[in-house]
């Protein structure tokens, strides 16, 4: 019989009941993508912020020292391959606990070249170098990325796989020697002599424009340094920054076991430097402060303000199921006044309205997760042109807000009715 | 005259004696007008707000000197930041690099305006205190392992003329190290960490270097930090290498077009995210209010069975909802810019500038949201027979 009333309920009065349905489910749904769009929100801006190029550099053990203070030039600085970084290794990086933080890398190996006459710095390094994981999995590394703010004003970026002897100028350089796209330049040092063609122009807006960059296997030929580089740019997805990681910066042996277990299992810039040191032999890798810092800062910004913008949708979104489910009470007083006229209790009133209103709220709640889903992704695929990612989380979530905010909507409107003697409530005042 | 005034009468004594009811429709109104103010004044601000955020990045434009004029003077350098608003200029901080020797070492040191570094490079990690009197330095870490030097020792510098127009002589002798070699005495109170090259310098203030090296009132370069847009900025460069022939302004490409990108996606989310919210609480608005007057459907049958016509009860229903809207709408302008105020202080630590002209806007939309919904309702009631009506169907 409970069961019957129920159903007949729903289905009578159908118009209003859909209206329910659909308040909740415009609420449900906008819970729903404004709480994905928040919990996503950050690794999204972080993929952006790699805009900003690479947040972790990685150098042999003094090598600094020994080029810059002891000024070594031509002769001696050559045999120095202790100050080398090996190429080889180059794939240990994405073997490292935070392996899948990783976005991008590329080695770097430069040297100082003669073209026509003048001397000038050649950089070798990747561009959309291929690189197949042992992991298995696949990934595209390199200066296209890494350099993305780099206009290319003539030609392309060099393609790594097609290209056998291509060089790209900077800007600058460009001019001054008047080189086009297309052009046969000649660069030698001390060890080789090679014929490049310039296949791009590019314009970086710092000291690269006056530079060259080439490939790393030519650069190593050109300076006598097969399988050897000079150091590596790193570009990965990271934690901002708190007390526990600048303590763990300074020294991490100083930290509590606990603290160290916390520290290296959580994404900071100075533990993935950790980690890329105990794999790469011979290296000191250093955050990107500029960049490792006001990623932090932005990252924090963008998520408090999400946070605070879904608060005031979620209250906007309760406010509003909560104002008709109540409207929707208080409209059916005849009927309630009915049923106790006719002898119902209080309790079987309260479990008949509000299964009426829960059944709906769970029907319009279901629709508007997918609505929701929707919405979030049009957001996602437009803003960040990548799918948000959905987070199973949000669905208890928003069930709970659901449930929650139907109940006590309900709820106060129920206990006015029946606080109402069933004949004035006929009567109807 | 007089019924106009019945009109009004009507009205107010009907939103007054169904107190409960319009409180919550009122409500409902007003959570919307709320989220449209705070949303949308949100997304003004956003650029500006975010964009002071993206500062910490650093310096996004500097003045080097120009081919004709070759050296930088700090009049030339002050005579260009005229030209940029006070307002937008977060920090400049002049540097000038010379090469001076400690322990026989060859060290580069870098004079600079140490409050104006503090803004134009944020992200300086700095280990003990900066620099405030004269006569101390700030190490950087690579420097300070080399000369293995910490926080409260003592430098000696001797900057000489001669002997850095040789530096494969360095001033060894007492003899060359009299003619014309200022020496000085400093203390380190800082060590700098930046993960860039600014850690093999050592920096002092403009002052100091200009008494270790006898020479003022040059710089090499000046690094600014602007809070402009792209478009901004390209025109400030123009603008000043018109004006100031001895300054060439540059931008750094790295920052200025990474800000502008990650910025215009960020704009983009708010904006999106505040047109999926609208549309939402329009929605919501929009049942609350047909809900209200669906409810009033005896009320119209028995005002039609009386004698009153089909415009007149659209009429008064209308100016109902719409004054429902209005004060709605006022209400919520101002609980909107509470809540963008509440963002900007708490996200952004400032506060932002009321709109004024968001207050009609929110009360507009809000009475148009609100007159829209009840037109339907209040039409279907007035085409049905008030004695349907009446009976209860």
């Amino acid at each position: 019989m409970f069961f019957r009333m129920v159903k007949g309920a729903l289905f009578r009065q159908k118009g209003k009941m859909v209206m329910i349905a659909f308040t909740i489910l415009l609420g449900a749904s906008l819970a729903t993508s404004m709480l994905n769009i928040m919990l996503d929100v950050g690794d999204k801006v972080n993929q952006e912020l790699k805009t900003y190029g690479a947040n972790i550099t990685v150098v042999p053990k003094q090598n600094s020292v020994i080029e810059d203070i002891y000024e070594l030039e031509g002769d001696d600085a050559d045999d120095i391959k202790s100050a080398y970084l090996q190429e080889d290794e180059l794939g240990k990086i994405k073997t490292i606990f935070w392996a899948f933080n990783i976005v991008d890398f590329a080695p770097f190996i430069d040297t100082t070249v003669d073209l026509n006459g003048s001397d000038v710095k050649l950089v070798g390094s990747w561009y959309n170098h291929h690189l197949s994981l042992p992991t298995g999995e696949e990934l595209d590394a390199g200066l296209t990325s890494l350099r993305s703010w780099w206009s290319i004003t003539d030609g392309e970026w060099m393609d790594e796989q097609a290209s056998e002897d291509g060089v790209m100028v900077g800007a600058i350089l460009a001019k001054e020697q008047g080189l086009k796209v297309g052009d046969k330049v000649t660069v030698s040092t001390r060890h080789a002599s090679k014929e490049l063609t310039v296949e791009g122009i590019y314009d970086s807006g710092d000291d690269a424009d006056e530079q060259l960059y080439t490939t790393l296997d030519i650069a190593q030929e050109l300076s006598d340094s097969d399988g050897l580089i000079s150091s590596i740019e790193v570009s990965a997805l990271t934690t901002p920054d708190n007390e526990l990681a600048r303590k763990a910066a300074k020294d991490p042996n100083s930290l509590s076991i606990e603290d160290y277990e916390t520290w290296y299992c959580t994404a900071y810039a100075s533990s993935i430097c950790y980690q890329i040191q105990e794999v790469i032999t011979g290296a000191v890798a250093s955050p990107v402060r500029q960049v490792a810092e006001s990623e932090g800062a932005i990252m924090e910004k963008t998520r408090l303000l999400m946070i605070l913008i879904t608060i005031l949708s979620l209250v906007g979104s309760a406010l509003g199921i909560s104002n008709l489910v109540t409207a929707s009470v208080m409209e059916r007083s005849k009927e309630l006044g009915l049923l106790k006229a006719i002898g119902a209790k209080d309790g079987a009133i309260t479990a008949l309205v509000l299964t009426e209103i829960m059944i709906t709220a769970l029907v319009g709640g279901a629709i508007g997760y997918f609505v929701g889903y929707g919405f979030a992704q049009i957001i996602g695929h437009t803003v960040f042109d990548a799918a948000i990612n959905m987070k199973p989380m949000v669905i208890p979530i928003v069930a709970i807000l659901i449930l929650v905010v139907t109940f006590f909507g309900s709820i106060p409107a129920i206990r006015t009715l029946l606080r109402m003697k069933p004949a004035e409530v006929l009567h109807g005042r | 005259m007089t019924k106009r005034k019945m009109f009004f009468r009507m009205i107010t004594a009907s939103l007054i004696r169904r107190r409960s009811r319009m409180f919550v429709a009122l409500l409902a109104i007003a959570v919307g007008a709320t989220i449209l103010c705070g949303l949308v004044t949100i997304y003004y601000d956003v650029p500006k707000q975010m964009g002071e955020q993206f500062r910490s990045y650093g310096a996004n434009m500097i003045f080097v000197a120009s081919a004709e004029s070759e050296v930088l003077t700090e009049d030339s350098m002050k005579e260009a930041l005229s030209y940029i608003k006070d307002d937008q200029l977060v920090g400049v901080s002049p540097y000038r690099y010379e090469t001076v020797s400690v322990n026989e070492q060859p060290i580069i040191v870098a004079g600079t305006d140490i409050a104006g570094v503090q803004k134009t490079s944020p992200y300086w990690y700095i280990d003990g205190e900066w620099p405030a009197a004269s006569g101390e330095v700030l190490v950087g870490e690579e420097t300070a392992d080399l000369l293995s030097v910490k926080v409260g020792d003592r430098l000696t510098m001797t900057y000489s003329q001669q002997a850095m127009e040789n530096p494969d002589q360095p001033a060894e002798t007492d003899a060359a190290a009299a003619e014309g070699a200022i020496t000085k005495d400093y203390t380190v109170v800082g060590t700098l960490d930046t993960g860039g090259n600014e850690e093999e310098y050592i920096f002092m203030s403009l002052e100091d270097i200009a008494a270790q090296t006898g020479d003022s009132g040059r710089v090499d370069v000046a690094e600014l930090s602007v809070s402009a847009s792209q478009d901004e900025l390209n025109a400030y460069v123009e603008k000043i290498t018109d004006k100031v022939p001895a300054v060439t302004p540059r931008l750094v490409k790295r920052v200025t077009q990474s800000e502008t990108t990650v910025l215009s996606k960020l704009q983009a989310l708010v904006l999106l995210v505040t047109i999926v919210v609208l549309l939402l609480m329009m929605i919501c608005v929009a049942t609350t209010m047909m809900a209200v007057v669906t409810e009033r459907r005896k009320e119209i049958g028995l005002r039609k069975a009386l004698g009153a016509s089909n415009r007149s009860i659209v009429q008064e229903f209308m100016g109902e909802s719409v004054m429902l809207g209005a004060v709605g709408g006022l209400i919520g302008s101002f609980l909107g810019f509470a809540f963008a105020q509440a963002v900007s202080v708490n996200v952004f630590n400032s506060t932002i500038t009321f709109r004024p002209l968001l207050v009609p806007i929110a009360i507009i939309a809000a009475m148009a949201v609100t007159g829209l919904a009840s037109l339907v309702p209040i039409r279907s009631a007035t085409e049905v027979d008030p004695a349907l009506v009446l009976k209860g169907e």
